[in-house]
């Protein structure tokens, strides 16, 4: 055990796990997080905090961590490359960690360019790799970047990065994640899948490489909730490709019953992506839907979460 | 060479306008090869500049005078006279000119004409393309001659990261941006090269916590700091 | 230097590099050492008109024996030497201490006054009527 939280016991018992997303409010509002982790709270394994994506400033993702806690969701808290320096990155690992949070996604963000704040200074110090190695070494090792002494507590954290199937240059992208797992990266969730065909050929040359066996793979879901949001992803979303097939199905139903019927795909996709050798679980990204992920979990199948000492 | 853009002529006027005798000093150097603020550019300022007294009824006297370069002490000398006649000094230099200039002549206020934009090569007359940051720890070994800290978006050594369009390979900021660890990739792979970016590169050893001086090989001798 | 004519301004700019302009003129040996140190130079297949020793001579030599009093068409022809043939890179070493690249500078400021200059593009239009404003 890395960190010995519910989501590492999940998977190492063999369990088909199931984790979530929680985007935090753009605000200090507590209400919103409180009400968001009650939707998700004995529907999942595990919630990913998301840390001011596509970078609009909302509430910190280890604050909004903090509080999952104390509502007794466990969180995955996410952290971006884009914000801190080396320096801020392991105070706030350290912060975390005290506040008892034991997993951690490390990304490299959005670029700035998207968000609310876009004449900020960008930082990507380290990238996201080079996080995964820090955040490593800060937990095996228990020193810090570049330094030999070591401090006397234990962190315990279960280490996870991003999969992307869906970006060029296809060929290299199995060869990344390998450098993630290289670095340390016990875990990995993937961007959405919707194009099964593309994904099943990125997860033979993953097998083919062997990182199914070294790591933790969860392939991401997210629900389409109307033709339009599912034309703007596939346009304009980096790393999502969305086939004519689903397109097609979110064009031909009437608009009060889209949502419905992305509901339907989803759990069609999480059917057959549970039979791709090498998934370990799915990581249901349905932002801003938190009410909806119990409905969809359940109707896959997934109720109730598995229950593990 | 360095690549810069002439300032909006109000933000020049406004750091100029109490001022009675102005001297625009250009520089023959990199930034009349960018067609910013050489000689042609300097004249052409000035002009503007006395034009935009006129009409705000201020009174001033403009002069104009080329250096070579504002970055060298040899070149510096053939100023020196204009300079001490100015009330103040508008250099259309790069900072780092304007810089010499202000410290050369600390009594006289020094104001700079353009900004600075950065190191780039000329892709045609009047388009240039950064290409260089200075990072001072220069990764193009592995990276098959293009550069990660300027071209990548997000300045990552491990890249691409999870926002390469899959239509084109564009980066996630901008379809017309082309995502350089794409291009880095297609580049290696071409090479034969690709186990360049196989491996786990560590994170960069950043320069740039405080000012840079270099002493070049061959003259530590002479730049030795007394004990 | 403000207010004073052409003329006036060249004798200066040729005032202030007088002794540097002297000592080439009578103390270049046409050792070529300079020329060895010059990559213009070992770029153009050593043609000698690249030598800096010639470049200097040609210029700035030329300008001060004839107090300045070129026709256009030489100060023109001048403009290849002095831009094309020396980017003032400062790499030629002299063993009598000759300054090359200032001597092809102060040509460059003389040439400058005249209103020959690279502009490293087609001339643009306005550049005759801000010769007028600023040297009325
Ligand atoms: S002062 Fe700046 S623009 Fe002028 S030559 Fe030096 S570096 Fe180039
Ligand atoms: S890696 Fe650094 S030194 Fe090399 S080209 Fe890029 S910014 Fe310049
Ligand atoms: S898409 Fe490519 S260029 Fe853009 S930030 Fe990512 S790796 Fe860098
Ligand atoms: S300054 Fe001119 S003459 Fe001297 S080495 Fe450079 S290009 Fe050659």
């Amino acid at each position: 055990m890395k960190a010995g939280s519910n989501f590492e016991k999940v998977l190492a018992a063999g369990h088909f796990a199931v984790t979530g997303e929680l985007g935090p409010p753009q605000s200090n509002n507590i209400e919103v997080v409180k009400k968001k982790a009650g939707f998700l709270k004995g529907n999942i394994d595990a919630v990913n905090i998301t840390d001011n994506q596509t970078s609009i400033v909302k509430m910190s993702s280890i604050a909004a961590a903090a509080i999952c806690i104390q509502q007794g969701l466990e969180p995955v808290f996410q952290m971006t490359c884009r914000d801190r320096n080396r320096i801020a990155m392991q105070s706030d690992i350290f912060g975390a960690s005290a506040l008892g949070c034991l997993n951690m996604l490390c990304l490299s963000g959005d670029h700035p360019n998207f968000g609310n704040q876009k004449t900020s200074k960008k930082v990507f110090d380290i990238d996201s790799i080079q996080l995964i190695a820090l955040a490593k070494r800060l937990r095996d090792e228990r020193k810090l970047l570049d330094q030999e002494k070591q401090f006397n507590s234990e962190l315990k954290l279960f280490i996870g990065g991003a999969g992307n199937p869906f970006s060029r240059p296809f060929e290299f992208r199995a060869l990344r994640l390998a450098k993630k797992v290289m670095a340390g990266a016990d875990f990995v969730q993937t961007q959405c899948v919707y194009d099964m065909e593309r994904f099943r050929d990125w997860m033979k040359a993953v097998r083919d490489l062997g990182l199914h066996e070294k790591c933790y793979i969860l392939a991401g879901v997210a629900p389409l909730r109307s033709a339009d949001m599912a034309a703007y992803m596939a346009a304009n979303v980096p790393g999502i490709v969305i086939p004519d097939g689903i397109m097609k199905r979110m064009n031909s139903v009437p608009k009060d019953k889209a949502g419905e019927e992305g509901i339907k795909i989803s759990i069609e996709l999480i059917e057959e992506i549970r039979q791709v050798e090498g998934i370990k679980g799915i990581h249901l990204m349905a932002i801003e839907w938190e009410h909806r992920a119990g409905e969809i979990i359940e109707r896959a199948g997934l109720l109730p979460r598995p229950k593990v000492e | 060479m360095v690549k810069a853009k002439l300032k909006p002529l109000e933000e020049i006027f406004g750091m100029i306008r109490s001022y009675k005798k102005i001297l625009t000093l250009s520089c023959g150097g990199c930034v009349s090869v960018c067609m910013a603020g050489g000689q042609r550019e300097g004249m052409e300022l000035t002009l503007e500049l006395v034009e935009f007294f006129r009409q705000n009824r201020l009174d001033a006297e403009f002069t104009h005078y080329t250096m070579e370069r504002q970055c060298n002490p040899e070149y510096l000398f053939d100023a020196e006279e204009i300079v001490r006649e100015a009330d103040c000094v508008i250099s259309t230099a790069c900072g780092a000119g304007v810089q010499y200039i202000a410290e050369s002549h600390p009594s006289k206020p020094v104001f700079p004409a353009l900004n600075t934009l950065f190191i780039g090569i000329d892709r045609d007359v009047g388009l240039y393309e950064e290409r260089c940051r200075t990072c001072g720890d220069c990764k193009l070994g592995y990276t098959g001659g293009i550069c990660p800290i300027t071209r990548c978006s997000k300045s990552i050594l491990n890249g691409p990261c999870g926002g390469t369009h899959f239509s084109d390979g564009s980066c996630e900021i901008d379809r017309e941006i082309p995502c350089a660890w794409n291009d880095i990739f297609e580049r290696l792979k071409s090479q034969g090269r690709l186990e360049n970016i196989l491996t786990v590169h560590p994170p960069s050893i950043w320069m740039d916590q405080a000012q840079r001086t270099m002493v070049q090989y061959g003259f530590e001798e002479r730049y030795r700091k007394k004990e | 230097m403000k207010g004073l004519k052409t003329e006036e301004k060249i004798k200066l700019i040729l005032q202030r590099r007088e002794a540097m302009i002297k000592l080439c003129l009578s103390a270049c040996v046409h050792c070529s050492l300079c020329a060895e140190s010059c990559f213009k130079f070992h770029n153009h297949s050593k043609d000698p008109s690249y030598m800096p020793s010639y470049k200097a001579l040609h210029s700035i030599g030329k300008i001060f024996r004839k107090k300045g009093k070129l026709k256009d068409e030489e100060f023109e022809e001048m403009k290849d030497l002095i831009w094309n043939k020396c980017v003032l890179c400062m790499r030629c070493y002299c063993p009598m201490g000759i300054s090359i690249p200032l001597l092809i500078a102060a040509a460059r400021a003389v040439c400058r006054e005249k209103g020959y200059y690279r502009t490293y593009d087609v001339i643009s239009k306005r550049i005759e009527k801000s010769k007028k404003v600023l040297t009325k």
